[in-house]
């Protein structure tokens, strides 16, 4: 997968991320609807996600991110017993607008905001975390730094060009009203799994 | 823009219930929400100013930047254009549209592109355009302009949004929220698949990397700048940022400020081409978009190298100028100019469009200064108003009465002071319209919402004799009074007061016979000659007092001795250093009082029987930054209890010409204050600035007779012997 940086993990390394940030990022997170999930590992997360495809009823779900960790791979191949999972890029192309689910992953979590700092460079990135009603996300628990100024600092170094930027919660609108109304253009839900030790 | 009668369009607005209530609810709920939000930040103004300082570094080495940005775009593959106008800016994009064979285009919000009416443009060249902001698209179908920057439909309800829904997609759709959000989801889904291009603009353009932000709630602008396989940029100058990191300095701050949020829920980054993967002659490809950004100057650069007017590149557009004016929420954003509203709107439009544009609804700016409180970029928004209507002056000149009374009466001081007292003795109506609302005092007809105060008998100049008899025998100061024209002519029995507390303090009060006008309704209406004149005869009348201690006890002229006259003469340095050691001696009354008070250890809260509540007046609060004193010489008046009411440092409406020439909307800004003063439970509001003191008096004696209205001056002689 066509990424901005490789580097991500040296750059948060340099005394940008703490545990004694995840609580702020736990609390900003919730209070723009992210829904977070704690888990020791990432086969801790396939229930739940089989959870949710029951739920939602989802025939297909459109994965990235699986190249890069074999762990991540693994969900996927479990995930095919019960769904169509597509994890090639010119499927997740053809496919993104009608698949129910995507999931991919995230660099970092800021403490001050919420936000996930996603790496998009590619294209197949972009349409499963935009196209489909439901975007789960993998982070690890540990990439957690203070503030916005810290996460500029780390895209200072990694970021020459390409797409990338912040998620904070699903896509809202308050146009009509003020009414706060999740899921406009993009996900109305935003799941993110933070993986302790995720490596 | 063609001429429009703005009183007419702010009386239907006064009548939409529907945009009233909305504001009002918002206005009301809107500082909470942002304080909440910046509540896990440890100095709001260090962020501030480091916008403020990133920002204005920016536009000191604005070519530098563009062309660095735009080298680095190249580099990175994008084909980047200038464009000095919107007209240029057309003519590239058309031929971008002509050689990629573009038809569709989704759009997602750029004010620079509503600025030039670039839709209107491209839909006449036989193109179709989406908007893909749920509220912008609303208003494109409606045929209506965004009212508020951030908030572009806030003047509308659910009924009158789904019967736009209805009309454009000629099916019922019910009034039900999520289910128009559903509906714009699947309408504009279509959209974002079939488009050929997407144009987006850009919340900041950085010039070492050639990366834009891009800032939305919806994620529209990710899909926009996805799946077309045509990205164009329309970015103007003043969005150019030297680094990376600088975007956090933005950042920080315009999600609190502009919709109470920590972080929207998309910051998008993208820099030069990027994939795409799509169906090419029957088969998936995977390769690069064409991307394209084009610098829209358009008044821009100009403004750049305005000494004064280039603070405007501190703006983000988070439009919190707009949350916090009286005057928006109010009347809402339509009132101003069609595109860029509110005070800042009014600043844009005259540097964008004309000084023509903006001289048309500039006045709608009252001066209160709130928002100068909550900037981001720190811009003095109501300061740049008032340079931008000063050179219009220089420019066009005054109008015929305007010139007639600023430079023929007011400079003129026995005429003028004459005309004051035949007025008094004729006791109205004197005649009423240009005539009257310029003067500093405003005796006009009885409006429907409150009585407008009378001429005194026997001004406060003619009682000074009997006065300062009682002056104290060994003083421990001599103090100069400046009453200005309200206390001198409309409320004189205040004048009393304030020389009764100065000299229960142990002062010798004089008051020199030849002060005139302080000058701030002259400088309010941009006539800055006159002004010179007036303030020249007041110095020189202040001097000749020799006094210690010069106190005027209304806050507009304090600040307008204080502060203006030293900008009035910054060219004339005889003058200036004369300006300039007056300055030295102004104090204003209450925290004069107060000081002296708390030297003597008078100040202990009491509890007495009458409630008493306090209104911030504007430039008090504002522009000296006195509002803890007033309270406490009110805390400690005997035979009072201090209660504090809501909102009161909202403007009374009454802000000079402005409370005569839009009376209907400064009765509106009266009324809420008239609630909130009610709401407290006060027997009696306490002002310091005797303007604050006619607007309120004048509504109370229409709506609440039995609330008392006093200036603080009142307050305090009450508890002196005579």
């Amino acid at each position: 997968m066509r990424r901005v940086s490789h580097e991500w993990q040296k750059y948060l390394q340099k005394g940008f991320i703490d545990k004694k940030y995840w609580d702020g990022f736990k609390e900003n997170a919730q209070a723009a609807s992210v829904e977070l999930k704690e888990v020791k590992s990432y086969e801790d997360a396939i229930p739940v996600i089989e959870g949710i495809i029951e739920d939602v009823k989802a025939s297909s779900i459109a994965a990235v991110g699986g190249d890069e960790s074999e762990k991540l791979n693994n969900i996927y191949k479990n995930l095919e017993q019960n769904c169509k999972v597509y994890t090639d890029k010119f499927d997740i192309a053809k496919n993104a607008p009608t698949v129910d689910i995507g999931i991919s992953v995230a660099e970092f979590g800021v403490s001050e905001t919420g936000s996930v700092c996603v790496d998009n460079y590619s294209y197949e990135a972009r349409v499963t975390t935009m196209l489909p009603p439901i975007n789960i996300v993998f982070m690890n628990k540990n990439n957690v730094v203070n503030t916005m100024t810290d996460a500029f600092a780390i895209l200072e170094n990694v970021f020459d060009k390409g797409y990338t930027g912040f998620v904070t919660g699903p896509s809202r609108t308050s146009d009509i009203e003020r009414v706060l109304t999740l899921g406009v253009h993009g996900p109305s839900r935003l799941i993110l799994f933070a993986v302790d030790g995720m490596e | 823009m063609a001429n429009r009668n703005i009183k007419v369009e702010i009386k239907e607005k006064l009548h939409d219930g529907t945009l009233r209530s909305n504001l009002e609810r918002f206005s009301e709920q809107y500082p909470t929400a942002r304080a909440k939000a910046y509540a896990n930040v440890e100095s709001i103004e260090a962020l501030r100013d480091d916008l403020k300082d990133m920002k204005s570094y920016a536009v000191a080495h604005i070519e530098e930047l563009a062309d660095e940005f735009q080298a680095s775009l190249e580099k990175r593959g994008a084909k980047v254009f200038r464009a000095k106008d919107g007209d240029q800016l057309k003519q590239q994009l058309m031929e971008i549209c002509r050689e990629n064979g573009v038809h569709n285009i989704v759009k997602s919000k750029s004010m620079a592109t509503e600025e030039i009416k670039l839709n209107d443009y491209l839909e006449q060249q036989g193109l179709h355009v989406k908007e893909t902001d749920l509220g912008e698209w609303m208003l494109s179908v409606a045929g209506q302009h965004p009212s508020h920057m951030v908030m572009p439909a806030i003047h509308l309800n659910r009924k009158q949004c789904a019967k736009f829904f209805s009309d454009e997609l000629k099916e019922d759709i019910p009034s039900d929220i999520p289910f128009m959000v559903q509906t714009a989801r699947r309408v504009m889904r279509e959209e974002f698949l079939k488009a050929d291009m997407g144009i987006s603009g850009a919340n900041f353009g950085i010039a070492e990397n050639g990366a834009i932000g891009l800032v939305t709630n919806e994620g529209n602008a990710r899909i926009v700048t996805t799946l077309p396989p045509v990205h164009v940029i329309i970015i103007g100058y003043e969005k150019l940022i030297p680094k990376v990191s600088d975007a956090s300095k933005i950042m920080r701050l315009l999600p609190r400020n502009g919709t109470c949020q920590r972080m929207v829920s998309y910051l998008t980054l993208i820099d030069g081409p990027t994939p795409i993967i799509h169906e090419k002659n029957g088969k998936m490809v995977e390769e690069n978009k064409k991307v394209y950004a084009i610098l829209l100057d358009n008044g821009r650069l100009k403004a750049a190298h305005d000494p004064v007017m280039k603070e405007v590149y501190q703006c983000v557009r988070c439009a919190s100028c707009l949350n916090v004016c009286p005057i928006w929420s109010t009347v809402g954003g339509n009132v101003y100019g069609h595109i860029y509203s509110g005070g800042i709107g009014a600043i844009l439009t005259g540097l964008l469009n004309s000084l023509d544009d903006f001289a048309q609804f500039s006045d709608l700016c009252i001066g209160c200064r709130r928002c100068t409180t909550v900037c981001p970029g720190k811009i003095n928004i109501p300061d740049l108003i008032q340079e931008l209507r000063n050179r219009r002056v220089a420019q066009k000149g005054l109008s015929l009465p305007e010139k007639l009374i600023f430079q023929k009466i007011m400079t003129n001081r026995k005429l003028f002071h004459t005309l004051l007292r035949t007025a008094s003795i004729g006791q109205k109506p004197v005649k009423s319209g240009k005539f009257i609302r310029n003067l500093p005092l405003f005796f006009a007809k009885m409006t429907e919402g409150r009585s407008l105060p009378t001429i005194a008998d026997k001004p406060f100049r003619d009682r000074t004799n009997d006065l300062f008899k009682h002056n104290p025998a060994s003083p421990k100061m001599k103090v100069a009074f400046f009453s200005g024209c309200n206390l001198d002519f409309v409320f004189p029995q205040t004048g009393e007061s304030v020389v009764k507390v100065l000299q229960d303090i142990g002062a010798e009060v004089v008051y020199p016979q030849d002060q005139n006008c302080c000058g701030k309704p002259v400088i309010g209406a941009g006539d800055l000659d006159t002004a010179r004149k007036l303030a020249k005869k007041n110095i020189e009348a202040l001097e000749s007092a020799n006094a210690d201690y010069i106190i005027a006890a209304c806050p507009t002229c304090a600040e307008t001795l204080e502060k203006t006259y030293k900008e009035l003469f910054v060219h004339d340095p005889a003058w200036l250093k004369r300006a300039d050691n007056l300055s030295k001696k102004i104090r204003e009354f209450t925290s004069f009082v107060e000081q002296a008070y708390e030297k003597d250890k008078r100040l202990k809260v009491t509890h007495g029987k009458e409630k008493i509540t306090y209104h911030d007046s504007c430039h008090m609060r504002r522009s000296l930054g006195i509002y803890k004193e007033p309270r406490k010489l009110l805390e400690s008046a005997a035979g009072y209890d201090y209660v504090e009411m809501n909102g009161a440092d909202q403007c009374c409406g009454m802000a000079g010409s402005f409370g005569m020439k839009y009376a209907d909307l400064s009765v509106q800004l009266l009324n809420r204050k008239l609630h909130n003063i009610k709401e407290s439970g006060a027997q009696t509001i306490a002002v310091a600035c005797p303007a604050c003191m006619m607007q309120i008096g004048g509504g109370l004696d229409k709506n609440a007779p039995e609330i008392k209205i006093k200036h603080i001056a009142d307050v305090l002689a009450e508890n002196l012997s005579d």
